[in-house]
């Protein structure tokens, strides 16, 4: 086809031209970035950044209309944040796990205290948070969570070492149900786990016990450990003892538990990753959930029907219920909208969302105010609900240290107590394998938070 | 369309241009032919040399930054370490360990999955029925996205609730943990060599470049299938297999595939990867992301970087002899050819 040669010379300037449209595009994202998105032009919407579980498009637009704002929500994903965090390009508001995000991010000097926002507020009352938003303040002059300033809110809390169990199975095995007011030893609860296992050909058909809360290993040790009445963590958070005598007995029945193989751990994880699919699917017969847990199995009446809440299970005489998780929200210190972000927390936390969570049972409404909201039009929801009322007395929350991440920590365990398990390494020296590896990783991080 | 056409009015010819346009008294001093078509080349190139310098060139460098302090990506308080990072690195048993790990994946996949693409491109090269359809579905899993086929895997392999113990149920015979060491690792090479469809494809595309005319003649010498096979086939689709080759062991040796077969895919559940999968990117990922370590973990990075650049060269060296170019590597070195050659 003949071309005149003009039009090839037009041709080959609108290609070079194109280049320079894609070189000023992909340069504009990079300029946007330094813009702050609150700050709009007239009449624009504000937008807030959200690091959240993924929305539904029908909630996120409801929030929009309800709130008078834009939501961008991005995904929560801890690679991502750290990136953002790193790149001082945070979100407005990011998802965490109280108990165990917020000393080490507070630490480092990366979470905004919220206190200010508290005091003026009138639908965030400090006088009507729960205790459980406890795991939300840190204390930069002790290093130490509980006290100090608020860096975030809970949306919910449960007592996450309690445990569901199905009478069903209970009844098959002929064994008599726990009891709704004392709580089991630990011993007895591993004996049950085992009657009610159920194997063939090398496989477990049924659970009898999946013993591990929120939060892994780890958090297994310091609750066992403090229920016996020590503790795995020093006075200064920076070493761990694994070779006490509390928590060796820790270590060692939480050896015993992996050795029995009745239910997921570090030598056989879990597949789904959580307990409801396996439970739901008549193969576990006691799940070790907090109360949030009974959101799920509200919602399906055959499996509610046939199960029941119980206490925590003790180690020692000391008891305990810890909270390893306090769900909620956080604002970074380098978030562009904190405005914007507290207006959410109040929507979130406070208004209508807050009230319909508490109707649900998927947790303890972090506000006082919303207890009373809790379900309790069924018999599993009146049990439920009462052993969990009975078990509030005996809450506490553990101080994890501010100088590892939990999930580093975890690794440690991980990567460790498989081998000692298949090898029938005794307590002790594995107790000594975790000590050198993880205080190591704790000295590394305490010269970096200080 | 002629090269003129493509390369304008004043292509062959500057004083041409010069009379051909109505221009100002003082005519413009005509750009030459390799002025303009240097312009060209960096207008062109400038979006990915842009790209290249900020998206690779600059992490590489400030990695390697990184890789000199003990920072943990969040703390202000990082210092500079000097090489203590590099020297953990060649002293910590576990990431020698893991080293090794990946250098034994990469020698048993690497071959496996050629031989495997290449055994499947011979049987789809035949004439027979439904060779579409078949050459489909051989080639599907390298199409799906290595997360699904990591899912499926898990769902199959779990030791209580999964078909592959299923099966072995119904001959009564006992289940294995087989996402648990010491089977992992087998699960992991399974699961690598099933996408072999990529070196299936490009085996088929180099077999099917092949001049029948030699397979004609040597069968007409007298030669037996093996025969031809082993001195007309191979020799000629040796550049195609070494391509492969050098690129599966750069691919394998990154290989992120256990963290996805592992139970919980994030950093979280990193330590929980078994101990035979445990490659050289699982110990970065879980550095960086688990530990916090960014200077430790971006020198292990930089480590594998060069590790991997030893392979490379090391099988450049060493495939002397072995791959046969039809047209001598060493001559087309020479000034490439361009439009407006002739």
């Amino acid at each position: 086809m003949p071309v005149s040669s003009r039009g090839s010379l037009d041709r080959r300037r609108f290609l070079a031209a194109s280049a320079g449209a894609a070189l000023s595009a992909a340069a504009l994202p990079g300029c946007a970035a330094s813009v702050d998105s609150g700050s709009g032009a007239k009449g624009a919407k504000e937008t807030l950044t959200i690091m959240d579980t993924p929305w539904t498009k029908k909630d996120k637009q409801n929030a929009e209309r309800t709130l008078g704002m834009n939501l961008e929500i991005v995904t929560y994903d801890i690679t991502k944040l750290n990136a953002m965090l790193a790149g001082k390009n945070p979100p407005d508001v990011v998802r965490g796990i109280g108990a165990t995000d917020v000393p080490y991010f507070a630490a480092r000097g990366l979470m905004t205290d919220l206190d200010s926002y508290f005091a003026k507020s009138d639908v965030l009352k400090p006088s009507d948070l729960a205790p459980a938003n406890d795991v939300w303040r840190y204390d930069h002059t002790t290093k130490k969570q509980g006290t100090g300033p608020r860096y975030g809110m809970a949306k919910d809390y449960s007592q996450d070492c309690m445990f569901w169990y199905r009478t069903d199975m209970f009844e098959a095995a002929k064994l008599e149900l726990p009891s709704d007011t004392e709580p089991l030893s630990c011993d007895a609860w591993l004996d049950l786990g085992k009657r009610l296992a159920k194997r063939r050909l090398g496989k477990v058909k049924v659970y009898g016990l999946s013993g591990t809360p929120l939060g892994g290993p780890l958090t297994q040790v310091m609750w066992m450990a403090a229920s016996a009445g020590g503790s795995l963590f020093a006075e200064d958070l920076a070493t761990v003892d694994f070779s006490s005598p509390e928590a060796l007995k820790a270590l060692t029945w939480y050896l015993d538990y992996a050795k029995a193989d009745i239910g997921p751990s570090v030598v056989n994880p879990n597949p789904d990753g959580w307990d409801w699919p396996t439970y739901q699917a008549n193969r576990m017969a006691m799940a070790t959930d907090g109360y949030w847990f009974g959101g799920t199995i509200g919602g399906d009446a055959k499996i509610a029907e046939v199960s029941r809440f119980a206490p925590a299970p003790q180690l020692g005489s000391h008891r305990i219920s810890p909270c390893f998780s306090g769900t909620g929200y956080w604002v970074p210190k380098e978030a562009k909208n904190k405005d914007a972000a507290w207006k959410y927390f109040e929507w979130y936390f406070g208004g209508k969302p807050a009230q319909d969570r508490a109707t649900t049972g998927w947790g303890i409404p972090s506000l006082n105010s919303l207890r009373s909201k809790m379900p309790r039009d069924t018999a599993f929801h009146k049990q439920s609900y009462a052993v969990q009322q009975r078990e509030l007395a005996y809450f506490s929350v553990l101080p994890v240290s501010p100088y590892a991440q939990v999930d580093a920590l975890n690794a440690v365990l991980t990567k460790v107590l498989p081998d000692a398990v298949k090898s029938g390494t005794s307590a002790g020296k594995i107790a000594d394998t975790l000590n050198s590896r993880i205080n190591e990783q704790l000295a590394r991080g305490k010269e970096l938070a200080g | 369309m002629s090269t003129d056409q493509l390369a304008g009015p004043d292509a062959r010819s500057p004083m041409r241009a010069g009379t051909a346009r109505p221009g100002p008294a003082r005519a413009r001093r005509p750009r030459s032919l390799q002025t303009r078509r240097a312009g060209a080349f960096y207008v062109f190139a400038g979006p990915w040399l842009l790209g290249f310098l900020g998206m690779t060139v600059f992490p590489l460098g400030y990695a390697l930054w990184l890789s000199f302090t003990n920072s943990d990506g969040l703390s202000p308080k990082a210092r500079y370490v000097g090489l203590a990072n590099y020297r953990e690195v060649f002293s910590d048993p576990d990431t020698l360990a893991s080293l090794a790990r990946t250098g034994l994946f990469a020698a048993i996949t690497v071959p496996l999955t050629i031989a495997a693409g290449l055994f499947l491109a011979v049987l789809l090269n035949q004439p027979i029925r439904a060779r579409g359809l078949f050459r489909t579905l051989v080639y599907l899993p390298a199409v799906v996205p290595p997360v699904g086929a990591a899912l499926t895997f898990k769902l199959i392999f779990d030791r209580d609730s999964g078909s592959a113990n299923g099966l072995l149920d119904i001959f009564d015979v006992n289940g294995l943990a087989w996402l648990q060491d010491p089977y992992a690792r087998w699960v992991l090479i399974t699961l690598t060599v099933w996408a072999c469809g990529n070196v299936m494809i490009i085996s088929l595309a180099g077999l099917q470049d092949i001049p029948a005319e030699l397979l004609d003649a040597a069968r007409v010498d007298g030669a037996n299938w093996w025969q031809s096979f082993t001195r007309i086939t191979l020799p000629l689709l040796s550049p195609v297999l070494f391509f492969q080759l050098v690129t599966q062991i750069i691919a394998t040796l990154q290989s992120f595939l256990p963290l996805l077969i592992a139970v919980d895919p994030t950093p979280k559940g990193v330590g929980a990867v078994p101990e035979s999968n445990q490659l050289i990117m699982i110990d970065v990922f879980a550095q960086y992301f688990s530990n916090g370590r960014y200077g430790y973990a971006s020198a292990l990075l930089w480590v594998l970087f060069a590790f991997v650049m030893a392979v490379t060269f090391l099988v450049f060296k060493m495939s002397r002899g072995l791959v046969f170019y039809a047209v001598d590597p060493e001559q087309t070195q020479s000034k490439p050819r361009t439009i407006g050659d002739n």
